[in-house]
Parts: structure tokens; sequence; C-alpha cells
């Protein structure tokens, strides 16, 4: 089982939900992050005064997934985050070594 | 059968009777219970005196199949050592074998009344206990000493009892105003309830409310609505612990249909509603007794004035409450005045002003004066919840506010929220008064947006939530009605309807859309029209955002809102989409004054931070040198993401600055030396300039053409006040600014702004144009020639190049 983290542009996060439905994706989680990679903060200028904004806001995703999943969900995720421009993020996959389900307490592959 | 199995079949039998609910269920439930204790008392044999009593919940016989079973052994001193433990055994032990969670001790009258002197749990324990089996005279001595002692202890007790109903205010919140409340421990919950009673035995030997009526500070008409609520409230709990097997006293979303269905109550909404109105009840009138005994506690001498302090006309201060004189009638005026003045003064309404509020004609037009007052009373920050909260408890707030009914206790059925609708619009309202003393951008937003106009939007934004069809856009009309009803002019009206209408579209948009699309901000900017509606809607947002909860308003959206703001607001002041290029303008022109005095054709190139490339092009001025200019860069592989082109009437030169990216890497400095010369020979004519970027787009088509091939040509004229706005929309290819910019030079058109974004397969380029002679076109006829010429020649030329 793998764990696959994005880190997305926030507006994307309707289509990359979408996307990943339509995969028969079950479950992601997702919450709001900032940070900054090359892209860097930026500055922005309001009626003659400068706010500097040190982090861009971004939406991190995590989904678990069977490893036969991996790639396929990966692929999607980023191929729906692109949109070429600078900023769009980053994915990436770790091994996950169990999970289970708190109601039922299913565990490994079931559980997902 | 034993008793501990006696004891599991009685309870399985009650809890799965469903006639059985709140009181009933809670005495049936302690009956059994008190059987089994009775039968093991017959056993025990101690020296000396004892009795076993109950406590809590069982000494009041209102158990729910959750509660805890709290029973203590009394003793004189008997139940020390080895008897105790033999009496333990015998007394507890059921109830361990048949799953109670039992709250047991074994304790002398000293040792319970010492604790009772510490802790105030201990305290009100021992207040309301019940015999249940052994020295009934012996269990009720102690039941008296610890009335005594609360008594003794009046000040601290009803300290300790007050502060604990405040704190429930705020955590877990009021029932009758969170979307999961807790029927318990919520604000005009239970344990409210409870506390009303325990602080009846510190003022008075009555005790309970009747010792708080006989101190004056309950009615006895309040006993029946306090009684009707408790009945309600116990309903709900059995039922919700019924529901969840458990102990867990919130009313979450996902219990609240199975709750509703044993209540035979219709739906989740008019469960919440019901235990809302008996809940509202519970709290105001607790939260009057808090007050009354709090200032009563200080004596004569605590007083802070004896005489009447006036606040307005025919309004004064006294002794610490907002009083209506009795020579003034009660009118919408004189209503608002009160309200204002509480909401101002933080002070309560005084009671008999309050009863007689609650028969005001609200059916009169407002007077200026009562539209100053209503403001002063939304401008007064979170005192105006309890206003509110105390006019709504008479009925003065539906008759002063007809329009507030829909929203009355209404629930949210959404895990965002945390708050009915009524509570969350004063919560926004509340957040709009800390919002107009910030600094910052927000602050500063807010302070220079008319703050009625503000107030009064926040207030309706959600006015609808809740009526059938969009809640925005019945909630236009609504809120349209209301400030006209109220006397506020038509542009306020018209304004307050757009913003109501419109409340989500920053929040939306902002999270939603790509802000670095210079698209997305024309759009916005487009929506919203102008900077009075902009602030009012960045204020609202905010306001709106921090009432839903620290979800609604992370650090992640407020920056994307203040962006898009920001951006916004750049758009509309300067008429120019891109913020930075008003004032960019009279820089770059600045910058390379050289360049342009020198007269000559000349290129250069920078790096930009955000990763795009610039190029930067000085021309002799002429019509079409946008057209030559894209069409030389995408020959050479230059992917244009955006445009502007600067005249300088100085020195009649054009300097036009080009962003985007070396998609080829062929841009280093021979390919630039390269590209200066196919500009010369294009500029003069030599370079067949068409003929190449038409073999190039055809060469370019890609293997998997998108689907949507279609061309779609949009003219705005409102957009901008100094050119009209084009938007081009078309399969997103190479060379498609070069195309539409010959077009326009064809038709003897300047651009001088060009913008050029993506989404997906399909581009959306937009131009600002204008005439000959600078002005802006707007002669219908010229912008359908535009327009069809546009689509025209993209379809053969663009779309579709002929074959090669």
């Amino acid at each position: 089982m793998k764990l696959i983290v994005g880190i997305i542009k926030p507006f994307k996060l309707d289509d990359v939900k979408d996307a990943l439905k339509d995969l028969g994706v079950h479950g992601i989680t997702v919450s709001d992050v900032q940070g900054f990679g090359r892209q860097r903060g930026h500055t922005e200028v309001y009626r003659g005064a400068e706010y500097t904004i040190d982090f861009v806001p971004k939406v991190r995703i995590e989904i678990l997934v069977d490893d036969s999943d991996t790639e396929r969900v990966a692929q999607t995720l980023i191929e729906t985050a692109r949109t070429g421009k600078i900023g769009d993020g980053k994915v990436w996959v770790v091994p996950v070594e169990s999970v289970y389900r708190i109601r039922t307490g299913e565990a490994g592959p079931d559980a997902i | 059968m034993d008793a501990s199995a006696r004891l599991r079949t009685e309870r399985e039998r009650i809890v799965a009777d469903p006639r059985l609910r709140g009181v009933a269920f809670g005495a049936a439930l302690a009956d059994a219970c008190d059987a089994v204790i009775v039968e093991a008392a017959q056993a025990l044999s101690l020296k000396g005196k004892w009795a076993v009593v109950a406590q809590g919940s069982y000494a009041r016989r209102e158990l729910c199949p959750g509660s805890d079973l709290d029973v203590v052994l009394v003793h004189s001193g008997g139940a020390r050592g080895a008897a105790g433990d033999v009496a333990a055994r015998t007394l507890w032990y059921p109830f361990w074998d048949a799953g109670f969670t039992l709250g047991h001790a074994t304790r002398t009258p000293k040792e319970t009344l010492a604790l009772a002197d510490e802790d105030l749990d201990a305290m009100t324990a021992v207040l309301e206990l019940r015999v249940l089996a052994g020295d009934a005279d012996f269990a009720l001595d102690l039941r008296d000493r610890g009335r005594a002692l609360a008594a003794k202890r009046r000040s601290r007790v009803i300290d300790a009892l007050a502060s604990a109903a405040n704190a429930r205010y705020d955590r877990p919140g009021p029932v009758a105003e969170v979307v999961e409340p807790n029927v318990k421990d919520g604000a005009g919950g239970l344990r409210d309830l409870h506390a009303l009673t325990w602080a009846g035995w510190a003022v008075s030997p009555l005790g309970g409310l009747a010792g708080l009526i006989a101190v004056g500070v309950v009615a006895p008409h309040d006993v029946a609505d306090l009684e009707a609520a408790n009945t309600r409230l116990l309903d709900v709990r059995v039922a919700l612990h019924r529901v969840t097997g458990g102990r867990s006293d919130q009313l979450t979303l996902q219990e609240q249909d199975a709750v509703a269905r044993l209540l035979d109550i219709p739906d989740a909404d008019t469960l919440l509603r019901e235990l809302a109105d008996a809940s509202r009840q519970v709290g105001w009138i607790s939260r009057e007794v808090w007050s009354r005994l709090e200032s009563g506690k200080k004596g004569p001498s605590g007083r802070v004035a004896h005489r009447d302090r006036p606040l307005d006309q025919g309004v004064v201060l006294r002794e610490g409450r907002v009083t209506l004189l009795t020579d003034e009638p009660v009118t919408v005026t004189s209503t608002l005045r009160v309200a204002a003045a509480a909401a101002e003064q933080h002070a309560a309404i005084d009671r008999v002003t309050l009863a007689r509020l609650g028969d005001v004609d609200g059916a009169v037009p407002w007077a200026p004066e009562d539209r100053t007052a209503f403001f002063r009373l939304l401008r007064a920050g979170r005192p105006l919840v309890a206003v509110f909260e105390a006019l709504d408890h008479v009925g003065a707030l539906v008759r002063l506010l007809p329009e507030w009914a829909h929203v009355r206790a209404r629930p949210q059925r959404n895990a965002y929220h945390r708050f009915t609708v009524d509570r969350h619009l004063l919560e926004a309202v509340v957040e709009c008064d800390v919002l107009l003393a910030e600094e910052g951008v927000a602050g500063d937003v807010a302070r220079r947006a008319r703050t009625e106009l503000l107030l009064f939007g926040v207030l309706t934004h959600d006015i609808a939530k809740g009526a059938p069809g969009d809640h925005s856009e019945v909630g236009a009309v609504r809120a349209a009605a209301f400030a006209t009803r109220i006397g506020l002019e038509e542009h306020a009206a018209v304004v307050i309807s757009w913003l109501v209408r419109d409340h989500l579209l920053m929040a939306d948009t902002a999270t939603r859309r790509d802000l670095a699309d210079a698209e997305t901000i024309l759009r916005f900017g487009r929506a919203v029209h102008d900077t009075e509606r902009l602030d009012l809607l960045y204020a609202l947002t905010v306001a709106d955002s921090r009432a839903t909860g620290p979800v609604a308003w992370s650090s992640g959206k407020a920056a994307l809102c203040r962006q898009l703001f920001v951006e916004t607001d750049a758009l509309l002041e300067d008429g120019v989409v891109d913020p930075r290029l008003a004032k960019e303008r009279e820089a770059v022109l600045k910058r390379h004054r050289a360049l342009l005095e020198s007269g000559e054709l000349a290129v250069e190139w920078t790096e930009r931070d955000d990763g795009l490339r610039e190029c930067t092009v000085v021309a002799r001025d002429r019509r079409g040198l946008l057209a030559s200019v894209a069409g030389v860069l995408t020959l050479v592989g230059f992917d244009i993401q955006g445009a502007s082109a600067y005249g300088d009437p100085d020195t009649g030169m054009a300097l036009e600055v080009y962003r985007g990216i070396d998609r080829f890497g062929r841009l280093d400095e021979a390919g630039r030396r390269d590209f200066v010369t196919m500009l010369r020979s294009a500029l003069d004519g030599a370079l067949p300039l068409r003929t190449r970027l038409s073999e190039r787009i055809a060469r370019y088509r890609g293997a998997t053409p998108p689907a949507d091939r279609s061309v779609d040509v949009r003219v705005d004229v409102d957009a901008s006040a100094s050119a009209t706005v084009i938007e081009v929309h078309a399969p997103d290819d190479v060379g498609l600014l070069a195309s539409v910019a010959a077009v326009f030079a064809d038709l003897g058109i300047d651009v001088s702004v060009a913008l050029v974004s993506t989404t997906g397969t399909r581009a959306v380029d937009v131009f600002y144009i204008r005439d000959a002679q600078g002005a802006k076109p707007t002669d219908p006829l010229l912008l359908q020639r535009i327009r069809a010429t546009l689509i025209t020649r993209l379809i053969t030329e663009y779309v579709l190049p002929a074959p090669r």
C-alpha cells in the first residue's frame, strides 16, 4: 500500500476530486496548507502600501491506495493539477506499513 | 434470577420500550434500580446509623440510557473497614455486573459536608439527595445540613454556578444556536435547569425554583416554561442515548434524523427548532437569574447609582438596567432606542420594559431616527447578541423585523457551520464590528465602505437560507424589500440586493479559479462592477467566513481573497486588467527613455521572477506593429503569455512588452540576433510574414487536435473606461495572438493591452482595443464587423489552415 501526497493549487481541487472519483478512488483527505517552492512568496501592492506574502496558499491532498493503483492515481493527480505555470505543486508517494478502518477493524487493502 | 441479571433484563426492556420517553423513561429506570438497592440493603448489617442515597440524575429520577448512577452509603462510622467492604459488595456488585457506570462512595455526614464545602459538585449532589434505603431521618438530616451550608456560602455558590453557566455559552455553546447542540451541557440545556434549582437553595429555605420565585428573580409564570423545556430536553436526551447506544450528549448531524424518528417528529429541522424553542426559554431565564443574583449580591451599598441616568429620549439606566419610562409609549422608535442603548451600555433590559416591548406594533414606516438607532444597535458588537435574544424572548424581534422570522432558530445541516442561521447572521455582524477596528487591508476596506450598507448586507446575507430555490437569489429580493421597508434609499436597496445575491462570489472565485489568470480577475471585476461593491463584498466575505468558523476562514483562503480583492481593486480603479500596468506604464517608458529617444529598432530580453521571459521591443509607431512582432516571435518559438503596448507621444516611438516562454530553448544569443534580423525584414516587408506564419500554424497543428475547435468572440464595452474589450475564445495552438493581431491591423484597430490565458486545450485571449484616433470604439456596426471578421479569419487561417 502507498500514501500519495500532493500539494496543488487550491482552485484545482474540484477538478482533482472529480478525476479521482472517476478513477474509483473512495476517499481523500484534504487540508489547507501554505509554503513556498521555487514560486517563492510575492509582494502585493495595494493603494501604495506593500504587503509581503511569504507563503503561498496551497491544498494538500492525501490518498491511500493499493500498490497496483499507485501509478494510475498519481498520474491522474499530476495531469489534472497541471496548469503548466510555476507553482503547480508536487506529488510524492510513500510506502505504508499498515492501514486499519477504525469502525470495523478491517486491516490492509480491505481498509482502503 | 439474581439481582444483576434482573437489573440487566429490566434495563433492556425499558430501553426497548419506545413509549417510555424522557421523564417516563427516567422514572422507570430509577424504579428498577431502586428495587435492587432496597432488596440488597435488607441484607446489610451495619453498626450505628446508615442510609443508602441516590444523587444527581438518579436522585431526580431523570436517568437516561447512558447516565451514570450515583449512589452513596452514608453511615455514622459503622461501615468502616471490613464491614464497609461487605456492604459495598452487596450494594454495588449487581450494578457493576449489569454493566452500569456506577459513581459510588461510602461516607459519614461529616466527610460529606467537608467535601461539599470544598467542591461545588459535591455540594449540589447533597442538596437534592434521595433516600433509597436505611434510616431516612439520618439521610434527610444530612440533606438539610447541606442546604444550610449552601445558604451560608451563598455568594460563593452563586458565583461558581453563574460562571459555569457563562462558560457553557462559549463551550459547548447555546443549544438553540449551534448546529450540533449538546442537550446536557450546552447553554439553555439540562445543566442550566439543574443550576437554577441549586441556586434556589442558596438564596432561600424554600429551595429550588420556589426559592428563586421567593427572592423575585424568577416569575411564577416562568415555571411552566422551564418544566416544559425540561421535558423536551429529556425526551431528546433519552432518544439520543437510545440511538447512539452510548453516552454522548451532543446531537450530531448524523444522529438528528434517527432521533427525530424516535420522537415522531417529521424531520431533523423540526426537531432542532422545537429543541431551540424550549432551550431559548431556559437560556434566557437563566441569564436573567444570574445577572439579577449577581447584582443583588452586592447589596444596597454595592449599587453604583440610585438615580436614573438618561440614555435617550424616554430611556434611562436604572439600577444597571435599561428602562423605558412608564409614560413613554411602546413604538418602533422607543423599542429601537431601548435596544440600541442596551447594546451600547452592555446592560440588560429591565424586565417590565421588556414585557412591554413584546406588544410593539412593527407595521409602521421607519423614521430616520429609527434607522439611526437600528444601526447603533448593529454597530454595538458582541452585546447586540444578548439584546436580540431578549427581544426574541418576548416576541418583539419578529414584530419589529418580520423578515427575521424565516431564519429564527433555523438549523443548518452543514458541518461547515457551527451556528443556526439567525445566530450566524448576528455573529457575522459582530465580526464586522471587529473588522471595523482592525488594522490591515480588510480593516481599511471595511472602514471605507458605507457602514450602514455593510452592516445591513451582513445582517441579511443569509436571510432566505432554507427557503425553496437558491437562497442567494431569493434572499436578494427579500433583503432589498427589507431595506426599502426601513426606508433606505433606492441606491442602497439595489446594492444590498446585489450584495446578498452575490455574497458567495468572492469566496468561490478566490478558491476555485486561477487567480494568476488575468481572465479570472477581469470576469470577477465585471461581475462586481465598481469599487463600492467590491469593498462591501470583501468586508462581507471576511465577516461571514470568520463568523462561520475556523474551517471556513483558513489563512490560505484569507490570502486568496485578499489577492483577488487587491487585483480587482486595481482593475476597477485604473481601468486596466493588470494592476501593475498603470504604475508600470510610466516606469517602463522612463526606463526605456534612452532606447525610445534613439529612434531605432531595439530589442531587450529579461528573465522575470515568475519564470517567464520578457521581450521588450522599441520601434517606430505604426499600424500593425503588434501583428508583426507577435508574428516573428511565434516564428522563433516564443510562446506568448501576455503583451502590453505603449505609445510614446514624445518621440513617436512605440514600446511593446511581451511575456512568454522560450518553448524550444532557441533564444540564446544567436537566436536573439536572428530574431532582430527577422523582425527588421518583417517590418520592411521583405519577410513574407503571413505565409511563414500560416505554414508554421499548419505544421504545429497537434497530432491529436483538441475536441473543441470552435471560435467565439465576445465584445465588452463596459469593462474599461478607455478601451473596448474583445475576448477571443479559440483552441490553444501556435500563433493565435499573431493571427488576431493581424486581423486588428487590417481593420485599423490599435491594441493597447493583450492578455493570453489557457484553460487546458482552450485559450482565451483578451484585447483592449482603440480606434485609429485613440478613442474607445463603441459603434455597434463597427463592433459587429470586428467580431465577424475575427471569427471568419480565425476559422479559415488559424483553425483550418490550408493543407500544405
